[in-house]
């Protein structure tokens, strides 16, 4: 497994596990889950768990991204993008 | 078909909702005739109105009333035009003059509705890709509109929080060269009150600019009304101060104020600003009236005050679970959307109204009855008031697990 692999699967998870509690249907998480559509989550909520990943990887991520962004996949190569960006 | 698929999941909550307030529509309450500043005919029953905004009582103020009227005789009903063409008559550049004034600032701008007066400034000020805007998460839509609009990298802030906007401005790279922090003095919907000094510290610690909102505290809070940045004495280092007409000045329009001459190139930039008619003749002359009577009467807002502090402290003997300390905006937090529905309706049937808020209109997902006091509120409206928030008290207890009224 590379290390950009492995990273990946890092912040997936991490991702994941910010996601579970607002996951109040218990839809499976994959890279294709749609947080809005899928998880019925409103957008407000989306942007505040975002505020938690921004904090724990110490990067910012702007409002203008997280409206482009509708799957976790989407989202987690946002991540990496904006890593590499503020690294 | 396809325009109107994404409104449905909506729609049916709605419905389902309204099931549970006996049909009522909290979002679409006609007030059938005004019976002064605090009470309103609402399906053939007289009503407190305690959800407003008008905090200093004003909207029935005689000499703004009277102003008004003369406005309109002289004036005529409307400009029919923008600020940047025919729009701008005398009244406009004197309640420009006036504000700048009372504010201490060197410059100010009258726009049509407090709404535009922070799309204008935002939008105008800050441009893509070299500008960045950082904004409290808590903000009013109107910030967030004037974000998208200028099209700017848009980065939030904790709530109330200078350690997450020192962090969020110092990850900022290099390239940056205009920044620009938004945040509020009193939040519209909690109102909870931001921590101004520590926020505008660290703001130009970065180099940043700062524009402080003070829709709902100008009037309200500081020794002369000037909001939270006066009461904290920080009133001029705020680069943009803007505010409203609708909340303690009983009209509409808003406007921003600054010491930085270049606000001046708004006029011809501002898109809010010009593309939209001006305010009228007899929003103006009520708006430069009812400052008139702020300048020098400091009664509405100890009024104000005290009726703030004796709703407060009746809501926390009755052990409703509050938003925020004692101010004339006090919200009630309540288990969840379906019950919050049902306590709105409750408090309509006990002749109260208040304003209903629910997600994602409140911060942390929160169903909330907001209440906002006035200046013009008499014992008799907070005796209503209090005895039909008793009453609710009751009813949520008896009727369900009593989580919500645990302090």
């Amino acid at each position: 497994m590379s290390g950009i692999q492995e990273d990946d699967d890092l912040v997936f998870r991490k991702i994941c596990s910010l996601i579970e509690p607002m996951n109040e249907k218990g839809v499976k998480l994959t890279r294709d889950t749609d947080l809005i559509a899928d998880l019925e989550v409103d957008s407000v909520a989306v942007l505040d768990m975002v505020m938690d990943i921004e904090d724990f990887y110490d990067i910012s991520i702007p409002v203008n991204t997280i409206s482009e962004t509708k799957t976790i996949g989407e989202l987690v190569d946002a991540i990496h993008e904006i890593k590499k960006e503020q690294a | 078909m396809g325009l109107f698929e994404k409104f449905e999941g909506t729609a049916t909550l709605y419905e389902a909702l309204k099931k549970t307030s006996a049909g009522r529509d909290p979002f679409g309450v006609s007030m059938d005739e005004m019976k002064g500043p605090t009470r309103a005919m609402v399906d053939g029953k007289e009503i407190v109105l305690a959800g407003t905004n008008n905090y200093l009582g004003l909207t029935y103020d005689h000499e703004a009333v009277e102003a008004a009227k003369d406005a309109v005789e002289a004036s005529g009903t409307g400009t029919t035009g923008s600020r940047f063409a025919n729009g701008t008559y005398a009244g406009h550049r004197q309640l420009e003059t006036d504000l700048a004034e009372f504010l201490g600032f060197k410059h100010c701008m009258v726009f049509s509705t407090g709404y535009q007066a922070n799309l204008g400034a935002i939008s105008a000020l800050v441009q893509p890709p070299d500008d960045v805007l950082l904004i409290d998460a808590d903000c009013h839509a109107c910030i967030y509109d004037g974000c998208q609009l200028s099209g700017a990298e848009t980065i939030r802030f904790r709530h109330n929080d200078p350690d997450s906007l020192d962090k969020r401005l110092s990850r900022l790279g290099s390239s940056v060269k205009g920044k620009l922090v938004c945040f509020e003095g009193m939040y519209s919907m909690f109102g909870d009150v931001a921590p101004v000094k520590e926020l505008i510290a660290v703001a130009h610690k970065h180099g940043a600019y700062v524009l402080l909102d003070e829709a709902h505290s100008f009037g309200v809070f500081g020794d002369g009304g000037r909001g939270v940045c006066e009461r904290d004495g920080v009133l001029d280092e705020v680069d943009f101060y803007t505010g409203t007409f609708s909340k303690s000045l009983a009209s509409i329009g808003g406007f921003v104020a600054s010491n930085h001459p270049e606000l001046e190139y708004l006029r011809f930039s501002s898109r809010p600003y010009m593309f939209t008619a001006s305010p009228s003749p007899a929003n103006v002359a009520a708006a430069s009236a009812a400052l008139a009577r702020l300048k020098r009467d400091d009664s509405m807002r100890h009024t104000l005050w005290e009726n703030a502090k004796r709703i407060h402290g009746a809501f926390h003997q009755l052990g409703y679970d509050l938003a925020a300390e004692a101010s004339p905006v006090i919200a009630v937090k309540l288990a969840d959307r379906e019950e919050a529905f049902k306590a709105w309706n409750f408090l309509m049937e006990n002749g109260v109204y208040v304003n209903l808020a629910i997600p994602p209109g409140t911060p942390n997902a929160t169903s909330i009855l907001r209440l906002s006091v006035s200046a013009a509120h008499t014992p008799d409206d907070l005796d209503i008031v209090v005895g039909a928030y008793t009453a609710l008290a009751e009813m949520l207890n008896g009727s369900a697990p009593a989580q919500n009224l645990q302090q």
